[in-house]
């Protein structure tokens, strides 16, 4: 459960008017929408003073004349049949708008998350990231839905209602006017003390839910200590705070909720009675208009204690709303490009004295210069932590870098547009990552311009195109969630094969070390030696066996190139680099 | 309606607070009935200009007092009858806690914890629905439906009142008929907001990938599809959902007119008054609310029976390691003897252990070494008791592990485990988890022996810092040794180290065994790790393979074999030497 923030008054109000700007590109239907509302609030108006007529002047006379009453029946099942014509398209646009409203939001929120660096995903776990996208939004839309349209609605029939009812009787209408403080009255205190115990109720829920995932999670822990009984006793606690919390919940609400609001129902009656009551002492009232004023009271109860239950997903929706914009309002972007017209021609890589670090604190990467020429492979090795990743993180982009620069055919990395480096540069993760689709759709991504045999070129390039036929649906095999039905070898054929589609300039390669059967294995050594040819190459190797032709291997340490050299001028060496062989290769000297 | 009697039991067991709520809610209902009627009354009075100030004072007092009444019962009856749903939850809870509490982890191998965690939120939830608006829907909507048409029939006109009722089934019908379809559409909404989520969850993994192939804008575009879908799906929601109240008031209408025009012509027939027509319509308004409750109160009292069965049902899950009838109730100490024929975790065919004999005498260190999977961490389980059935017998001073209470058992044994858990509390907190009661300076004691005092002074509050999710973060290695604290404190019997130096570097870990070494000299300690140099100087090595005991000897010994020990240990050498950056 997500920590509830504690907004004040002006940050809520803050939020809710940012929340309103959504609300403009949609204005046209909105206004549609507030105008079949406006419409179904006369016809809810007008419809008691149909029959108010009719009591008045035909069935307390007695007297039916057909043409008047004929009329009056027909206006009176018009105004109902359109009515309801009305406020089934007024409720359907006011839902249309609202949904138009949070998916542009959801479109915002998707779009900022797609812009951010790669910093702010590290920091951030992605399934908090995930629920300002979904869940937060729909938790808006909730409050779009259920409250704003039931706030507006009411708004709409209390105007309507008084002004038919000032209409009737200016002076009983004045009277009525009373009401509206009371329920303000009640209102307020109901908000005022429900945001409080509300806000209580779901903390020690939020509590109750931690402490039991806790427990369960810990559980082993709990049982080899013997602290089963203390548990116990400590959930229990929570439980019955819990427990008093829904309690004070059900009290407030039985207090200042139905009860209190019914109870306003019966003062307005009472006022009603008493005046036509009194009136009627010195005067002749007309039935109609009780009738109709009766009507109206009825009707302007109906949706405020609806609305008033609901005051709580408002409460929700302004904390969600507030998550929302924070993320979107995040500065840690992705690092800028400048958009110059220079192109990626022979591929040539240069490292000048880059120092880096994540944290501003401790550098990765210290002093780190290299030169890969057109089609050279130069091998990164070294010890978990060494920095190894860290020079393919900058290469790539991912990562902004203050000092030393990176250069690619003799510019900074910086001035080539982000379309001329994605095109040219190909990276293969070690962890090769598949989406929800198809072999197929893997391939060539959301490239529509790649023709089938493109597709298939490129599979066949990197021989993935056995196992790939191999398939029951071929390319058109469905991959499920992070193609979990597929090895990791094959996943990693899959993922050569998109990145050598794009046919890049420049390959960056950070070597699979996982679990990959021996017959892959071949095939990816194979499609890997393929694959580089012509390229200039960047690897990261953890299997020294596979680099031993690149033309230049760094070896790092802590953040520091320690040895470079071939393979074979390393080995002679019998340094760092030899005790690594050794190791791999299981020799004990 | 079934799950009303299986939760028969509380509602026996609350029949006070029921018996009186469903009472006050009958009440309520009755008196529910007679503002109309009131209005009626006056009406008639004022259109025959016969009303007199006495009368009207009557009446309207009646109205205020019944509105009073109303007031306080409706309080009461939410305190009576919610009040007794949230304590239902309580309870449930509680019991579903105290039960966790006893099953064993080969309970908590075949359960995820979002299962278990559905069971004490959502479906608690449904059955507190279901004892709480559940209970409030079925009365209040047989008696508010029943004293409102009886009024309406007896009262006024039972003529005009079977003539007005007869569109009121179309409106239970129709509702309900929207309801299916919505069901069905809703379902299909959720799903396609399930493929959003999917979807973003997908991107934000991804988001490397998507980056190097420089596809951010269209992978915007995709997103913009996919929530464009939920936009259409919901729509399709929309237009069954924006359909209810129309039709409500649709038909509302259609009585209304009804009741005017056949109204009218008892009127004038003389069969009712103009008093008892307004009164009529008033009525007609409190019809609606019973006539909606039905289709309600089914969707309450079917996810509730489900919600019920699931939690009986975990409920019902029997508790498989207990205490034996006069279970030794003394901390065991004493030699280890551990002589296992064959193991095999639940659910899984092949064996976690073979043939597995050694003898542990007291005071001394066992080192256990070998792969993952080797079987070392199973034996540490089985001597923590953490499952009963295998082949072959666990003594613990010539007693069966199995004799001891559990309880008792579990007190001699101070286990540190791999997956270093600790729970969101201060770090005292956290080593003192066993003796919460223990006092400040054993704790610091037992942190200065797992060589993490330094670190926890360095903290923002010291021992005071809250660790886990909402606190600080923690690297590997000071959660190990916290752990090993927390063990410490026990003053164990037995302490069992399993692998758990593997993130502190290899300074601290010397420290630490040294450290061990000196204050635990009566007693007995077990330490499996992937690191030799963590056992090499304990008594005893067991080299694990494949579930078996392949070596056992001292670190001497082993080496001298040239077996398997003596390979891990020169390839380990090579491995520190790497680490260290090529120098020795």
């Amino acid at each position: 459960m997500e920590e509830q923030k504690v907004l004040t008054g002006k940050a809520q109000w803050l939020v809710f008017k940012r929340l309103m700007h959504y609300l403009v590109p949609h204005k046209k239907m909105v206004f549609l929408a507030l105008g079949l509302l406006a419409l179904t609030v006369l016809g809810d108006v007008l419809g008691p003073l149909l029959i108010k007529t009719f009591i008045d002047d035909y069935l307390t006379p007695g007297t039916f004349p057909t043409g008047p009453v004929a009329g009056l029946a027909l206006g009176y099942l018009f105004i109902q049949v359109s009515n309801v014509i009305i406020s089934y398209f007024q409720l359907l646009k006011f839902q249309e708008a609202a949904l138009k409203i949070i998916q542009q939001l959801r479109i915002d929120v998707f779009t900022k998350v797609q812009n951010l660096g790669m910093r702010y995903f590290d920091k951030t776990p992605a399934g908090s990231m995930v629920s300002r996208v979904t869940n937060d939004t729909e938790a808006i839309k909730e409050m779009f839905v259920s409250v704003l349209i039931g706030f507006i609605q009411s708004a709409f029939l209390i105007v309507g209602v008084y002004t038919a009812m000032f209409f009737l009787n200016v002076r009983l209408a004045l009277m009525t006017l009373v009401l509206l403080p009371l329920l303000f009255g009640i209102m307020f205190l109901y908000r005022k003390y429900s945001s409080v115990f509300y806000q209580d109720l779901r903390e020690r829920l939020g509590q109750l839910n931690a402490k039991l995932s806790e427990s369960i999670q810990g559980m082993g822990m709990i049982q080899a200590f013997g602290q089963e009984q203390r548990l116990q006793d400590e959930f229990n606690d929570i439980n019955d705070k819990h427990w008093a919390a829904g309690r004070r919940n059900i009290k407030l609400d039985g207090l200042l909720l139905r009860p209190a609001i019914d109870i306003v129902y019966a003062i307005a009656l009472i006022m009603l009675l008493s005046y036509f009551g009194v009136m009627s002492f010195s005067s002749t009232v007309e039935v109609g208009v009780i009738y109709a004023f009766v009507t109206y009271v009825d009707r302007f109860f109906e949706p405020i204690g609806q609305v008033m239950q609901r005051l709580s997903i408002f409460q929700q929706a302004i904390v969600a709303a507030s998550r929302v914009f924070a993320l979107l309002d995040e500065e840690d972007l992705a690092p800028r490009q400048e958009n110059a017209l220079g192109t990626i021609t022979s591929g040539k890589i240069e490292f000048r004295n880059v120092t880096f670090s994540y944290d501003g604190k401790n550098d990765v990467l210290k002093n780190i210069s290299f030169t890969a020429e057109p089609g050279q492979t130069v091998a990164l090795v070294g010890h978990t932590g060494s920095g190894k990743s860290s020079i393919i993180n900058l290469l790539m982009r991912f990562y902004e870098f203050k000092n030393g620069d990176i250069l690619i055919d003799g510019k900074s990395v910086k001035s080539y547009s982000a379309k001329e480096l994605r095109s040219k540069m190909g990276l293969v993760l070690q962890d090769p990552f598949l989406f929800y689709g198809t072999i197929d759709s893997n391939i060539r991504l959301h490239n529509h311009s790649m023709t089938d045999s493109d597709v298939r070129a490129a599979a066949e390039f990197v021989q993935a195109d056995r196992f790939i036929e191999d398939l029951p649906d071929t390319y058109g095999q469905a991959v499920t969630e992070r193609g979990s039905t597929f090895s990791s070898g094959q996943r990693q054929l899959v993922a050569f094969a998109r990145t050598m589609a794009t046919d890049p300039k420049i390959l960056v390669l950070d070597e699979a070390t996982a679990n990959i059967d021996t017959e892959t294995e071949v095939a990816i050594q194979t499609s890997l030696e393929k694959m580089r040819r012509g390229r200039t190459t960047i690897a990261i190797a953890h299997r020294l066996s596979t680099i031993q032709d690149a033309e230049l291997i760094l070896v790092l340490h802590h953040g520091e190139i320690v040895e470079r050299g071939t393979h074979q001028q390393l080995l002679s060496n019998r340094g760092l680099y030899h005790k690594m062989y050794l190791l791999q290769n299981g020799i004990v000297e | 309606m079934r799950v009303f009697l299986e939760l028969g039991w509380f509602f026996k067991e609350r029949k006070k607070h029921y018996l009186i709520g469903v009472l006050m809610l009958l009440i309520v209902a009755f008196l529910g009935v007679l503002p109309p009627r009131i209005i009626g009354f006056v009406v008639d009075e004022i259109s025959r200009g016969s009303l007199t100030p006495a009368f009207l004072m009557k009446w309207l007092g009646l109205l205020a007092a019944a509105a009073c009444a109303m007031y306080v019962l409706r309080y009461a009856w939410r305190q009576m009858i919610f009040g007794s749903s949230v304590l239902l939850a309580r309870n449930l809870r509680k019991q579903l806690f105290d039960h966790l509490t006893r099953m064993s982890p080969a309970f908590y191998q075949k359960r995820r914890v979002g299962d278990l965690m559905a069971h004490a939120t959502n479906d608690l939830q449904a059955v507190q629905q279901t004892a709480g608006p559940g209970v409030l829907t079925l009365v209040d909507s047989f008696a508010t439906g029943g004293f409102v048409i009886a009024a309406m029939a007896f009262t006024i006109n039972w003529k005009l009142t079977l003539i007005v009722l007869l569109p009121m089934p179309l409106m239970a019908y129709l509702t309900n008929y929207y309801g299916k379809l919505l069901h069905e559409r809703f379902h299909r909404a959720q799903e396609s907001f399930s493929g959003l989520n999917d979807k973003t969850q997908e991107s934000i993994s991804g988001m490397k990938v998507i980056k190097t192939f420089g596809q951010e804008q269209e992978d915007i575009e995709d997103f913009q599809r996919l929530s464009g879908k939920v936009v259409e799906e919901n729509i399709r929601v929309a237009r069954v959902d924006s359909l209810f109240d129309p039709t409500i008031s649709a038909i509302i209408g259609v009585c209304y007119f009804l009741t005017i025009g056949f109204g009218s012509y008892f009127v004038t027939r003389g069969e009712m008054t103009i008093g008892d027509l307004v009164a009529f319509t008033a009525y007609l308004g409190l019809l609606v609310w019973p006539m909606l409750a039905f289709g309600w109160l089914f969707n309450i009292v079917e996810r509730g029976r489900a919600s019920y069965d699931r939690i009986r049902s975990l409920l019902a899950e029997p508790v498989d390691i207990d205490d034996r009838e006069n279970a030794l109730d003394k901390r065991p100490e004493g030699n280890i003897v551990v002589s296992v024929e064959k193991f095999q975790f639940p659910g899984d065919e092949r064996s976690a252990l073979r043939d597995v004999h050694f003898m542990l005498k007291r005071g001394e260190t066992l080192g256990i070494a070998g792969k993952t999977g080797s079987g070392k961490s199973a034996i540490l389980r089985l001597l923590l008791r953490e499952f009963d059935r295998y082949e072959g017998e666990i003594t613990f001073g010539n007693v069966p592990i199995q004799d001891y209470k559990k309880q008792r058992l579990r007190e001699a044994i101070g286990y540190v485990p791999q997956d270093h858990f600790l729970f969101s509390t201060t770090v005292a907190g956290n080593i003192a988890f066993a003796r919460p009661n223990a006092k400040m300076e054993e704790v610091v004691q037992a942190a200065k022996l797992a060589h993490i005092h330094d670190d926890i002074l360095n903290f923002a509050d010291g021992y005071n810092t809250v660790v886990g999710e909402r606190g600080v973060s923690l690297s590997g290695g000071q959660k190990q040794r916290i752990s090993i604290a927390r063990a410490l404190m026990m003053r164990p019997e037995l302490l069992i180290l399993d692998d758990s130096l593997s993130a502190v570097d290899a300074k601290t870990e010397e420290a630490i065994l040294e450290s061990l070494k000196k204050t635990r000299t009566g007693e007995t300690t077990i330490i499996t790790s992937h690191r030799l140099s963590a056992i090499q100087h304990a008594h005893q090595i067991l080299v694990m393979h494949e579930g078996s005991v392949a070596e056992i000897g001292t670190h001497e010994a082993l080496l001298e074999r040239k077996g398997r020990y003596y390979e891990m240990y020169q390839l380990q050498q090579l491995e520190a030497l790497v680490e260290q950056g090529g120098e020795a």
